[in-house]
């Protein structure tokens, strides 16, 4: 109860008290795209927004409904992707994510939303790209 | 919690000094080592004082100190209350009356006495959380045995009619048990209402010891009960085991600071809780979990859109110490059933705060919480996806 911070790592009490990249985009050249997963049931709600340029991601922001590894999770996505080749694949997967925080299994679920948030934003990312390349007749 | 405003005093109340000081005063008396059930002069010392404990306490609920059966708690007086005045009602008594918002020591004795083949009617709070008297006249029987409802619930504040609800069981011959946790020492109580039969209170929720309980059993008519537990026959044959003078020392000084504090401290206090919630407003949307009156002084159950409340409390770590909308089950995470029962959504009791003051509460206290949450709620609410404060309420 009030021992609130009992459970959490110092990784997880950082990036939840820093929330580095969270908010809005600013503009900038290069295409936005957004990834965005919502599971109430399990109270997460994370949406990822960036900016393509050159077949990379140029920055990374992030928005969240969630509790404090939820957050700390899309923190640690948002900014780690920033640079980042579109190509690159899932760096980032909810396993990878617990081990990171040092979060317990009981979190596997909400860090699961900010997962599919991230491949929702890569898929959204690769096809801004292709259709950069073939565009529609 | 030095540094923190702590406003969780209905999980449990800060230790009085005054209390503290007579405890420790009492466990280092070289006349007060001896065990009170004892016979000789040392044992009898012991015993006029536990006597005069004794009376403290029962003088904060207008009882007679014969009535009071010291226990560990109040969860061990609730269990003692319900689970003994049940089985000692014997085979024709097989129902039982509670409702879905007690605390879980009421909760968890009349599901064991289901397990034990009891039939319990379970009442359902109005969402002003409220059980009313005419609820519970509607499911009265022939064979109900008990009816047990809380004074006032530990997560709003909200306060049973007792006085009305004593008068039913009265009138029908049944028992009544009411737990007063949260209400003894912070609005007047009185056992000697026409019907209430058992009343379970502690000490740690008004500034007293934690470890030691009270659990007043009616003398005419005595309500037939049978122990949890057995030894040497103490309390009353209710609750065998050598009695912790210390511990009953410091609840009979709690009780008696209690009562003296009574009149002046419940409007203040009350009036500290509306200048919070004046304050909370400024975090708008926000909700209160029940209704305002009548309650308890120091209790405040609220809630702000778009807000996950593990983050809330871990934003407000080290500055406000206060509970979850999983308040009582922190032990089991689970979210909090008496949110749940008044019909607020997984979300909004997620999104649930409650505050407690206390007799150690000040205004300033008040003011710099009220600003911490604010500040709070704003922090977390920036970062929130569009569309979540409308979604999550």
């Amino acid at each position: 109860m009030s021992t609130a911070a009992a459970g959490y790592s110092p990784r997880v009490r950082s990036l939840f008290s820093a929330l580095e990249g969270a908010g809005d985009l600013p503009e900038a050249a290069g295409a936005e795209v957004s990834g965005e997963a919502v599971a109430l049931d399990r109270l997460a709600w994370v949406r990822f927004a960036a900016r393509i340029d050159a077949r990379r991601i140029s920055d990374c922001r992030f928005r969240a409904f969630g509790c404090p590894h939820t957050l700390a999770a899309a923190s640690l996505v948002a900014t780690q992707l920033r640079g980042a080749p579109i190509d690159a694949g899932l760096v980032l997967d909810a396993a990878r994510l617990k081990r990171e925080l040092d979060a317990p299994a009981e979190k596997m679920g909400r860090l699961l939303v900010v997962e599919d948030a991230l491949r929702n934003l890569l898929d959204g990312a690769r096809r801004v790209q292709y259709q950069r390349r073939w565009p529609s007749p | 919690m030095r540094d923190a405003v702590y406003l969780d005093h209905a999980a449990t109340a800060p230790l009085d000094p005054r209390v503290a000081a007579l405890m420790s005063a009492c466990l280092a008396d070289p006349d007060l080592q001896a065990n009170p059930a004892s016979s000789h002069a040392a044992g009898r010392a012991a015993a006029e004082r536990l006597a005069a404990a004794r009376g403290q306490v029962a003088r904060l609920v207008n009882a007679l100190p014969e009535a009071i059966v010291l226990t560990s708690g109040a969860t061990e007086s609730v269990n003692l209350a319900v689970l003994g005045s049940v089985r000692g009602a014997g085979a024709g008594h097989r129902h039982v009356v509670t409702s879905r918002v007690e605390h879980r020591a009421g909760l968890d004795a009349c599901r064991q006495l289901e397990r034990e083949g009891h039939d319990v009617t379970w009442l359902a709070p109005g969402g002003d959380g409220e059980i009313s008297a005419a609820q519970v006249e509607a499911v009265l029987r022939e064979d109900t045995a008990l009816v047990s409802l809380m004074h006032a619930n530990n997560e709003t504040g909200a306060l049973t009619d007792i006085g009305a609800v004593a008068g039913l069981c009265e009138a029908r011959g049944i028992a009544f048990h009411t737990d007063a946790a949260q209400s003894a020492g912070k609005v007047p109580v009185d056992a000697a209402l026409p019907g209430i039969a058992l009343l379970s209170f502690c000490a740690h929720k008004l500034g007293g010891p934690k470890g030691i309980g009270a659990l007043y059993v009616r003398r005419r008519p005595r309500p037939p009960m049978q122990p949890l537990h057995f030894g040497g026959g103490h309390e009353r044959g209710l609750r065998s085991g050598t009695l912790a003078l210390h511990q009953a020392v410091g609840f009979g000084l709690a009780c008696e600071l209690a009562a003296a504090a009574l009149g002046d401290e419940s409007p203040r206090i009350r009036a500290l809780r509306e200048r919070l919630w004046g304050q909370l407003q400024a975090a708008a949307p926000a909700w209160r979990n029940g209704a305002a009156e009548p309650s308890v002084p120091g209790i405040l159950s609220v809630g702000f859109a778009g807000i996950e409340g593990e983050s809330l409390l871990l934003e407000l770590d080290g500055v406000v110490a206060a509970a979850s909308g999983a308040a009582c089950n922190s032990a089991t995470g689970e979210p909090s059933h008496v949110l749940r029962a008044l019909g607020r959504s997984e979300e909004a009791i997620q999104a649930s705060l409650r505050l407690s003051l206390g007799r150690g509460t000040q205004a300033e206290d008040v003011d710099r919480a009220a600003a911490a949450i604010v500040r709070a709620v704003a922090r977390l609410r920036a970062a929130l996806p569009l569309g979540a404060l409308e979604r999550i309420a």
